[in-house]
């Protein structure tokens, strides 16, 4: 399997405040990596770093997408090469409505990939069938985006966006939180059946419930701005039974 | 001097007037809806500068009055807007909705006067003036003013000044959208609720097109 992305130790800040402290991880094309750890341990601050977040510098090391330099991309470049984050706060647009947000996202990407613009009809038709793979209302299209959507809602319009954009890589940062059971099996379920074995996930989560669903490849544990511990599913059920303390 | 007779309604849309003085009578049952849109001319010389008075009355019952004003101003331009609402007798509705995009060194101002006397009782009225600097150099005064003498009313007013939201610009460029774009689309999302007043489409598009140029 080739590699998609190599991190090599990446060292960011905010505010003159070191998070991460040297991370290196490799994902391959079809993995799912799953990053654990107690609360302050840079988690959301990996995801963006990843996505070119202007509020955070990275003081040290590098990010390889496919061979190509990530860090060097402003964050509508990364976007467009397929890296899509799932954002654990997703943010209201008021006045944008969800289909003048989806064409623009889904036509600068084909014009970066070099393909022509969707028309109005095959856009609305990927919209509706995309829809139905999040199990969400018809009349989404001209609601603002965001906007007066439950916390359910806007984690579904999150994997509904990333199953318009067919990213290669997506982060799901605490897509988990804030979700009822019968919400976090639809997102799940939505996550799952747009896995191929060309593309890749990481799934921050700091319950291993999310993990019952969306099964990892690989568990890290990120505690103090690192990557402490890999291992396999298995890792999850134990760091649910003992906690982080020893990370801590 | 413009009278709005007894059940009249009447539409007033004014797309970059050089100034304008509209001092407008209402009388029992009408209705009056005003939109004014401003907007810098890119091929102008000289900076743009008007200044708009409106002045209402409600001189009869259960007359309705919205004014929605929008200006979005570039360069060195400026706009004032001043208006006076005055309900003179009861059970009337006003609804007022002022709002301003300024970039570069642009300039606005807006004095809202929303009066209503003694005898003008069971009055709704409504003030919202809403302003998105682009620009530090860009400055915006505003100074709503409420004369209410009446005790049976809803009088409600609210003026903010803020820039764009920068987590919703991110939020765009992550899923690929080029900032520029996104500020644009930003901007005219803050904008629509006005262009949206006007109630003739073609008139609306025309409007809504000159203004992004």
């Amino acid at each position: 399997m080739s590699e998609l992305l190599v991190i090599k130790n990446l060292h960011a800040s905010i505010q003159d405040k070191e998070i991460l402290r040297g991370v290196n991880l490799t994902i391959r094309a079809g993995e799912v990596h799953a990053i654990m750890g107690p609360n302050g341990a840079g988690k959301s601050t990996l995801s963006a770093v990843l996505t070119g977040n202007p509020q955070y510098e990275v003081t040290e090391g590098e990010v390889w997408l496919k061979g190509k330099n990530l860090l060097q991309m402003p964050p509508e470049q990364r976007a467009r090469e397929g890296v899509f984050l799932s954002f654990q706060y997703p943010v209201e647009i008021p006045g944008v409505s969800m289909v003048n947000f989806m064409r623009t996202a889904v036509n600068e990407k084909r014009k970066y990939e070099g393909k022509e613009p969707l028309s109005a009809t095959d856009f609305l038709r990927l919209m509706r069938e995309k829809k139905k793979l999040l199990e969400m209302a018809d009349k989404l299209n001209n609601r603002s985006v965001n906007e007066g959507f439950s916390g359910g809602e806007k984690k579904k319009n999150e994997i509904f966006q990333m199953a318009m954009l067919e990213p290669c890589l997506s982060i799901l940062d605490e897509t988990d939180s804030g979700l009822d059971i019968d919400a976090l099996r639809i997102v799940a379920d939505g996550v799952n059946r747009l896995k191929t074995p060309d593309n890749s996930s990481i799934v921050i989560t700091h319950y291993q419930r999310l993990l019952d669903y969306i099964v990892p490849d690989f568990v890290h544990v990120l505690a103090n701005g690192q990557i402490v511990k890999t291992g396999g599913k298995e890792l999850a059920l134990e760091l649910e039974e003992k906690g982080y303390a020893e990370f801590e | 001097m413009l009278n709005l007779n007894k059940d009249e309604h009447k539409e007033l849309v004014f797309f970059n007037e050089p100034d304008l003085s509209l001092h407008i009578t209402q009388q029992e049952g009408s209705s009056l809806r005003i939109v004014v849109v401003d907007c810098s001319v890119a091929a102008a010389d000289e900076p743009r500068s008007a200044a708009h008075t409106l002045e209402i009355h409600h001189a009869g019952t259960n007359c309705r009055t919205e004014i929605y004003v929008l200006a979005y101003l570039k360069r060195k331009d400026c706009v004032r807007t001043y208006t006076r609402m005055h309900h003179d007798i009861g059970g009337g509705v006003s609804k007022q909705v002022i709002k301003y995009v300024l970039a570069d060194e642009a300039q606005g101002e807006f004095m809202g006067e929303l009066k209503i006397m003694p005898n003008a009782q069971q009055v709704s009225a409504e003030q919202t003036n809403r302003n998105l600097l682009l620009s530090e150099h860009a400055t915006m005064r505003t100074r709503p003013q409420l004369e209410i003498y009446a005790d049976d009313v809803k009088a409600g007013h609210g003026a903010t000044t803020g820039q764009l939201d920068e987590s919703a610009l991110f939020y765009m460029q992550q899923r690929g959208i080029d900032p520029t774009m996104a500020r644009q689309m930003l901007v005219q999302a803050f904008m629509q609720d006005i262009m949206d007043a006007i109630s003739d489409d073609t008139l609306r598009d025309a409007y809504c097109k000159r203004l992004t140029e």
